[in-house]
């Protein structure tokens, strides 16, 4: 008797819910993605209010303690939690600092590329006939290419420095962003529904705002965190080959390179960075595959 | 059907490099100097000197004139000179290539040997706790710096245990005369009498870079073979099979291996990319004497005309593996020819 099937069982009341709300509650029954998700909103606020929260400043230096282990340690300070490094700079405030440059400017790095992706790929996307064929061709040849050559590249141009840095990343994360996105919009596009709108006479801007944003915008969020966790290991990975930020920039992996002279003396200055640069990705990437199980999950229902 | 397949790939191929070689030409005048030291690498150019080259550069012609002789220098294998040695740059190519090629070639054995199997095993237990160990052990590795990991092994096996050496192919006691460039080959080929030792040792200095190469594709391919294991799994006709009874081991091997595989063929392939990239780093922390290393120092010393070899010679290598996988996946697999008739 289908009139008196009143909606009991979770799955039909779990459809009543509005999508986002679903995706919520898929993503929270995933304590690992929750976990990374606190980890991924800690790291954003320290990078925010660096400056306030570390106890010294970035190149503050306390000749009186040049290389002191961390506090734990015997021959540690208290007032130096994590220790020092050779020039007697609070490890610590150091790394605080470092979030700044590491995590915040990736994230900008990131949201950038998104902008320009989703423009680009969507217009790749929405283009037919010869112009498309050129353009994927185009991005084929830049995805041959690999990214951080092609950043050391656009970095050979413009000089070696932070900012440069960023605009390289952009540049080299782009191709496989508009890639992923041309893709998403492709395959939406050939759903009946789209055909449907298309044929009661809808025009592109239509389709595009009403039909195809609202399905994408989420896998959109999930290829921001894989350029994200990308963004971070190569901006660490240039200021490690001394191409990115140049010292005495507290950016994580300048400040990696830069202690390698000590790792025999002073392990815990290369440890630390990279331990915290380590975190930060497992993070981004905890995020991400949670909210990419959870997208697979509410699809399933 | 075939062999049109294969010609327009071939066609695409030829793009692919037209555009990367109109990219690399555009770089002499886009990097900061005068277009006429990126090109031909001399530095200081005397007054007399400068027509003679201008004219070999055909400077004062048309882009179109300068691109062509640009084209026909490189394919007579004139790439300038270096900045820094002075010595032509293809020379620096044909001798750090093999050392890189090999790292790579290893550190790609080593993941697809280490990742497939762990692959299937993860979709073979899907959600189960070899899965769930697997899964776990992928996202460690994806989030780990390939920097500090080289720096780690380092730290770990030879400060620590002094087990392996750090840096270098071989130990300098040996004396191995070069021949392919591949440094375990060219063991093998010289007849020294300590070619036993210089083997294990060759190999020891191998390990740890291998090891550091090779732990990124190695999640990668991981990821994509359980992926494209469990889509497989899903299909009708292994429901079937199963419906007739089959235990998983017969549904996997006979049945789901194959068709599982043949992306993951096509992936391989793609891998050169990210290896190059990541060879990059690891040669220099290793201190290989490969093409990466080169790259990076050559930046280091503002030697464009470098920088413009060795982004061709690198990234014509990685088009070639790209279309080479292409190709193969398309041999094993028909249907993906018919796919991409007429787009792309």
């Amino acid at each position: 008797m289908a009139k008196f099937n009143i909606n009991t069982d979770i799955s039909s009341e779990e459809l009543n819910k509005s999508p986002l709300r679903q995706l919520w509650r898929h993503f929270k029954e995933n304590h690992v993605a929750l976990v990374g998700l606190w980890f991924f909103i800690g790291l954003t606020i320290l990078a925010t209010l660096a400056p306030v929260i570390a106890p010294y400043g970035v190149n503050q230096q306390h000749t009186d303690a040049l290389l002191l282990p961390p506090s734990w340690d015997d021959a540690g300070d208290v007032r130096f939690i994590l220790g020092t490094d050779d020039l007697g700079r609070d490890v610590l405030s150091r790394l605080i600092n470092g979030t700044t440059y590491t995590f915040g400017l990736a994230i900008l790095t990131a949201l950038i590329t998104t902008l320009l992706g989703v423009v680009l790929g969507v217009f790749a996307g929405m283009s037919k006939g010869v112009r498309s064929s050129i353009l994927n061709h185009l991005l084929d040849v830049t995805l041959s290419i690999p990214s951080l050559l092609l950043a050391i590249i656009i970095i050979a141009i413009l000089g070696p420095g932070l900012l440069n840095t960023v605009w390289a990343i952009i540049l080299a994360l782009l191709p496989q962003y508009i890639h992923s996105v041309r893709n998403l919009v492709v395959q939406e596009l050939s759903k009946d529904y789209i055909i449907a709108q298309w044929l009661d006479g809808a025009n592109s801007w239509h389709i595009l705002s009403r039909g195809i944003f609202p399905n994408i915008y989420e896998h959109i969020v999930v290829i921001f965190t894989m350029s994200l966790s990308t963004a971070i290991l190569d901006i660490s990975a240039l200021g490690f080959l001394k191409l990115g930020a140049q010292p005495p920039t507290a950016e994580w992996g300048a400040i990696l390179s830069e202690n390698l002279a000590f790792i025999y003396l002073a392990p815990w200055t290369v440890a630390l960075p990279g331990i915290l640069l380590f975190f930060s990705v497992l993070a981004t990437n905890l995020v991400g595959d949670g909210l990419r199980s959870a997208l697979k999950k509410r699809k399933a229902i | 059907m075939a062999l049109e397949y294969i010609f327009r790939r071939i066609i695409l191929l030829c793009f692919m490099l037209l555009l990367l070689s109109i990219f690399t030409f555009s770089l002499s005048f886009l990097f900061p100097g005068d277009p006429l030291n990126n090109l031909s690498g001399v530095q200081n150019i005397s007054f007399h000197e400068s027509d003679a080259l201008s004219e070999k550069y055909k400077l004062g012609h048309s882009i179109l004139t300068q691109y062509f002789s640009f084209i026909e220098r490189i394919s007579h294998g004139d790439w300038g000179i270096s900045f820094a040695s002075q010595e032509p740059i293809f020379d620096h190519i044909v001798a750090l290539f093999p050392a890189t090629l090999e790292l790579a070639l290893y550190a790609l054995l080593a993941s697809i040997i280490f990742g497939i199997p762990a692959g299937i095993t993860s979709a073979a237990y899907y959600k189960k706790w070899p899965d769930k160990i697997i899964n776990t052990l992928t996202l460690l590795g994806y989030s780990t710096p390939v920097f500090w990991l080289a720096l780690l092994m380092i730290m770990f096996f030879c400060l620590q245990l002094g087990l392996l050496p750090m840096s270098g192919r071989v130990s300098l006691l040996y004396e191995i005369p070069d021949v392919t460039g591949f440094i375990l080959i060219d063991i093998l080929l010289s007849d020294v009498s300590y070619k036993f030792n210089a083997f294990i040792d060759a190999i020891k200095h191998l390990l740890l870079p291998t090891i550091v190469l090779s732990t990124y594709p190695t999640m990668v391919l991981i990821r994509f073979t359980r992926d494209s294991m469990l889509e497989v799994l899903e299909k009708n006709y292994i429901k079937t099979a199963r419906a007739k009874g089959l235990s998983r081991s017969q549904l996997i091997f006979r049945h789901a291996l194959r068709n599982a595989l043949l992306p993951v063929i096509k992936q391989i392939g793609l891998q050169f990319s990210t290896l190059i990239t990541l060879a990059m780093i690891t040669e220099v922390i290793f201190s290989w004497p490969g093409i990466g290393r080169w790259l990076i120092d050559s930046i280091y010393q503002r030697d464009f005309p470098a920088i413009q070899g060795g982004l061709l010679a690198v990234s014509t290598f990685i088009i070639l593996a790209t279309v080479t996988a292409d190709l193969m996946h398309s041999l094993f697999d028909p249907i993906s020819r018919n796919q991409t008739h007429g787009k792309i």
